[in-house]
């Protein structure tokens, strides 16, 4: 199912550019490139001339890159009913409510276990395909979900705040010219995380309304939609100008923003990154339905949605999705237990999915949560926001294993578990041993890296 | 400096940029009107606007509760019935959350003083609160009237009206702080995200803050603000430099008395209204007379309206819309009124902004944070449904605020009318491809397109032939709503 070539799965009834780079070659190539190019489609043209001097560049091809997986577990998961430390009778008396009774605990040693609804990790643990790291964290830890998430998502030190994300610094440090596919988050919002000084990347959530919808039947609408949706290459705005000094300014002219790119061309790049991209997801996600049966929850549509477009291969080095709901203050036994479950079917249907389409060494996932919550339970039968927390990395070419070491029990930071594995040394480590990226440049320093990958 | 416009340079364009900005658009009447009042009169009337609210009372739920009677009853009552009690009062709370931000569109759709309400927003998203932790609608509706009573009042009072407001006494905990455990939550956002901004106050100034702020607490019997006089912390804080039994109010006073107050909030009314980043010549005149006028915030804005910045190349539609922005400017400038509000406020949903609803305490981050791929798309197909061209795909959930996904996959909404034809294309221009295309330009942008722009739209209609049709119309209002430039204001 891997082996198909992109040009073919485009439908053959439109004439839509697919990629910024075909975009160039029929409109713009052999044109000069003057002042009066939008900035971005500068940037553009000079990349590529750069990236055919420099072929160390890396261009994702959809047929054999390296893809990763984040996902987020938002609102804070609670670590220790997720890896649990059942041989430790201090984790009893935190939470003589809601803890999860020793004897339904599956066991990974003679000190912790998973939650009893993770039963189809384990079995991936068992066979070598996940990796379980405990005590993940950084120093200084901040407990307001906003601002922790904001850590994680640029990698920043926690006295410290950065515009860009880990990963949109990567994609400005390796993908540049990319396609606008080389960054997919599920859903409506770009992650913090893609955040960066030459941004690409696009969302969606349902490729069927992934696209524009119009009320005509000719194709005229659409052949002008298309035009209206890119920049005009040979932008008459100087000319109107010159010659129209009493309009006054047109219909969308700005000025520049910081980054050298005003809000208009901000908004032409992202049209065109969405016309780009929509007709290639939406047949991509016709031609590919899913090869396994995935569960009916958000996160189970969300990761059959990554496991379709890998099998249509899209172009895609990292994908973004994220699982709701995990800020458990009150009565949280049922609703963590929902969330486990939702968890464990959705990965274990992925896992399934890639094994059957031959893609498993390609893909590694990674999941992560602002913080961990308190190691004791709350007046309400819930918890309130902690620190360290386990992660878990899962694929077909990972290292598998237990990292880390669970944090003690007893020797706690205000009340939480005490870090122990930097979560920048597993972004280090996914960056330069299966993005193959330097991790240095793009995180600012080097962190020690581990034995994941 | 700031220097006014002066009174010659006021046009069409620059009424309709006023018209905008300080509240939702308008039509081409409305545009005119505004313009032949004057720059003068123009902004007199965005400042002085008439009061709208025997135009739109209060929602008929919008009623103070006695909780502590109400608790006292459903602890009597048998579980099976305290339970149905449960679940009747949260699916109440739900349909309250919908009429509640219907009614605030409503009237930002419909006032007769949009000015206001536009001002409520900006306040709304600085003092940003939400409904997913605060539960009762009620009390999201109580705020939005203290932001509204204070919108162009004293930006002082304002802050020390918010600090007693019940939504934002759950909102940031102010009401679980106790003497001998002080809650930092509200002390620090006071200062990080209401007045100073970060890096204008020490870790030691936010713990002392939080001290001044406890015993602030809610009267179960009426949902009001109380003092715990057992529960405040009385005794001696070094705040800022300063030293003394500060109270709440203290606190507020010596905030508003330093300079970086004056600046931060200058800052982001000018970025709200005009432009991003504007040089620290801009933000220091703004601040001084914001400060030399006791922090009145009727004359900053005045300042602001009047000046030539605020006309120029810089601000002039070079705003991406806000999703209120979009949907309610879209309903005046196509003279309809606003889709139903299950519709609106799923659209909102989809496109990032629900009022009552930000996603955190630091508000919407706005600009271009509005637009990705998806919700670009998301526009352009709302506007496919907002002309009356076909449906809208929505995804309901259980409640606006909640962070879990949608329930299923979602339905198509149809049978929108959109516009009266008839009413948003004069006859007369109708039938000339070209100054169809220069109206509809002034409609919906109130500007020009470039040359080339403009001529793909009058190809598109001069190839329709003579008779241009209600649906070969209403696409092209759809097509020209589909592009970039749509999205700015």
């Amino acid at each position: 199912m891997s082996d198909h070539d992109d040009d073919h799965i485009i439908e053959p009834h439109t004439s839509t550019l697919h990629t910024r780079r075909e975009f160039l070659r029929t409109s713009m190539l052999g044109a000069a490139v003057s002042l009066s190019v939008p900035v971005f489609l500068q940037k553009t043209f000079f990349t590529l001339d750069a990236m055919a001097a420099d072929s160390a560049v890396q261009t994702a091809t959809g047929k054999d890159s390296p893809i990763l997986i984040v996902l987020q577990l938002a609102g804070g998961n609670d670590g220790m009913n997720t890896v649990i430390p059942y041989a430790d009778d201090a984790y009893y008396r935190a939470r003589p409510v809601i803890g999860i009774p020793r004897e339904s605990v599956i066991k990974l040693n003679d000190y912790a276990g998973l939650n009893p609804k993770l039963v189809g990790l384990k079995g991936l643990y068992d066979e070598g395909h996940l990796s379980i790291l405990q005590g993940v964290g950084y120093p200084n830890p901040n407990r307001s979900h906003f601002r922790s998430t904001e850590i994680w998502q640029t990698a920043s030190d926690s006295d410290k705040t950065d515009s860009y994300g880990w990963l949109g610094r990567y994609f400005d440090s390796c993908c540049k010219g990319a396609d606008p596919t080389v960054g997919v988050a599920i859903g409506n919002q770009t992650p913090q995380s893609f955040a960066a000084a030459e941004p690409t990347g696009v969302a969606f959530s349902r490729p069927e309304q992934y696209r524009w919808l119009n009320g005509d039947k000719s194709g005229a609408s659409q052949q002008i939609y298309m035009e209206m949706n890119a920049p005009d290459p040979t932008d008459m705005r100087a000319l109107d100008e010159n010659d129209g000094g009493s309009i006054g300014s047109l219909a969308g002219t700005s000025t520049p923003s910081r980054h050298g790119e005003s809000n208009l061309e901000f908004l032409q790049r992202t049209a065109l990154d969405a016309q780009m991209s929509s007709d290639k997801v939406l047949s991509i996600a016709r031609k590919y339905p899913a090869s396994v049966s995935y569960p009916r929850t958000a996160l189970g549509d969300s990761m059959n949605l990554v496991g379709r477009m890998i099998a249509g291969g899209l172009a895609t080095r990292v994908y973004y999705v994220s699982q709701g709901g995990y800020d458990t203050h009150t009565n949280q036994v049922a609703t963590h237990a929902r969330l486990m479950d939702e968890l464990n079917t959705a990965l274990v249907a992925f896992a399934q999915d890639m094994k059957a389409q031959g893609n498993f060494n390609r893909v590694m996932l990674m999941s992560f949560s602002e913080f961990g919550r308190r190691v004791s339970q709350n007046a309400s039968n819930g918890t309130d926001h902690g620190a360290a927390a386990p992660m878990f990395v899962m694929g077909g070419g990972i290292k598998p294993g237990l990292f880390g070491k669970y944090p003690s029990l007893d020797n706690l930071n205000s009340g939480d578990l005490a870090y122990n594995v930097d979560f920048r040394s597993v972004y280090a480590t996914i960056l330069d041993r299966w993005l193959r990226a330097p991790s240095k440049e793009v995180l600012g320093r080097q962190f020690p890296l581990m034995n994941l990958v | 400096m700031l220097t006014p416009l002066q009174a010659r340079q006021w046009d069409l364009q620059k009424a309709a940029h006023l018209l905008n900005r300080a509240g939702f658009g308008g039509t081409p009447d409305e545009i005119k009107a505004f313009c032949e009042l004057g720059m003068d009169r123009a902004v007199q009337t965005v400042l002085d606007g008439p009061d709208d609210s025997l135009q739109f009372p209060k929602p008929a739920w919008a009623e103070a509760k006695n909780l502590f009677e109400m608790h006292q009853t459903m602890a009597l009552m048998p579980d099976a019935d305290r339970k149905a009690m449960q679940q009747q009062i949260q699916k109440q709370y739900r349909q309250n959350d919908l009429d509640l931000i219907n009614w605030w569109l409503g009237r930002m759709r419909y006032s007769a003083n949009p000015f206001r309400e536009k001002m409520t927003l900006f306040w709304h998203g600085h003092f940003a609160t939400s409904v997913q932790k605060v539960r009762e609608s009620y009390l999201m509706w109580l705020q939005n009237e203290t932001l509204r009573e204070h919108a162009f009042g004293n930006f002082g009072l304002m802050v020390k009206a918010i600090s007693r407001d019940p939504a934002m006494l759950i909102w940031l905990d102010t009401r679980e702080s106790k003497r001998d455990h002080p809650n930092e939550n509200f002390a620090r956002e006071v200062m990080e995200l209401f007045t100073l901004g970060i890096g204008n106050y020490t870790e030691d100034d936010v713990q002392q803050a939080a001290r001044a702020f406890t015993g602030y607490r809610i009267d179960p019997r009426d949902e009001t603000f109380r003092f715990a006089p057992f529960q405040h912390d009385g005794t001696d804080k070094h705040f800022l430099g300063k030293t003394g039994p500060f109270g709440g109010d203290d606190i507020i006073d010596i905030i508003l008395e330093q300079p970086a107050c004056a600046k931060f909030i200058s800052k982001k009314l000018w970025e709200f209204y005009a432009y991003q980043d504007p040089s620290p010549a801009v933000v220091n005149t703004l601040a001084s007379s914001f400060r030399q006028s006791d922090y009145e915030i009727r004359p900053l804005m005045s300042t602001i309206f009047r000046s030539a910045a605020f006309y120029s190349a810089d601000a002039v539609r070079t705003q991406i819309k806000s999703p209120v922005q979009w949907v309610v400017q879209t309903a005046k400038v196509l003279d309809t009124p606003l889709p139903r509000p299950q519709i609106t406020v799923n659209a909102l949903r989809q496109l990032g902004q629900v009022p009552f609803a930000p996603p955190n305490v630091k508000g919407w981050d706005g600009g271009k944070a509005w637009i990705t791929t998806s919700t670009l798309l998301y526009r352009y197909n709302m506007a496919n449904f907002s002309v009356g061209n076909g449906p809208l795909r929505i995804e309901p959930v259980r409640r606006v605020a909640n962070v879990q996904g949608p329930m299923g996959n979602g339905f198509d909404v149809q049978n929108y009318n959109g516009p009266d034809l008839a009413k948003v294309v004069p006859q007369v221009v109708r039938g000339d491809p070209r100054r169809l295309v220069a109206y509809l330009c002034f409609r919906l942008y109130q500007d020009p397109l470039t040359a080339r722009d403009t001529q793909t739209f009058v190809k598109y209609v001069s190839d329709q032939g003579p008779n241009l049709s209600d649906d070969a119309l209403r696409e092209l209002l759809h097509l020209m709503m589909s592009t970039p430039q749509y999205q700015l204001t």
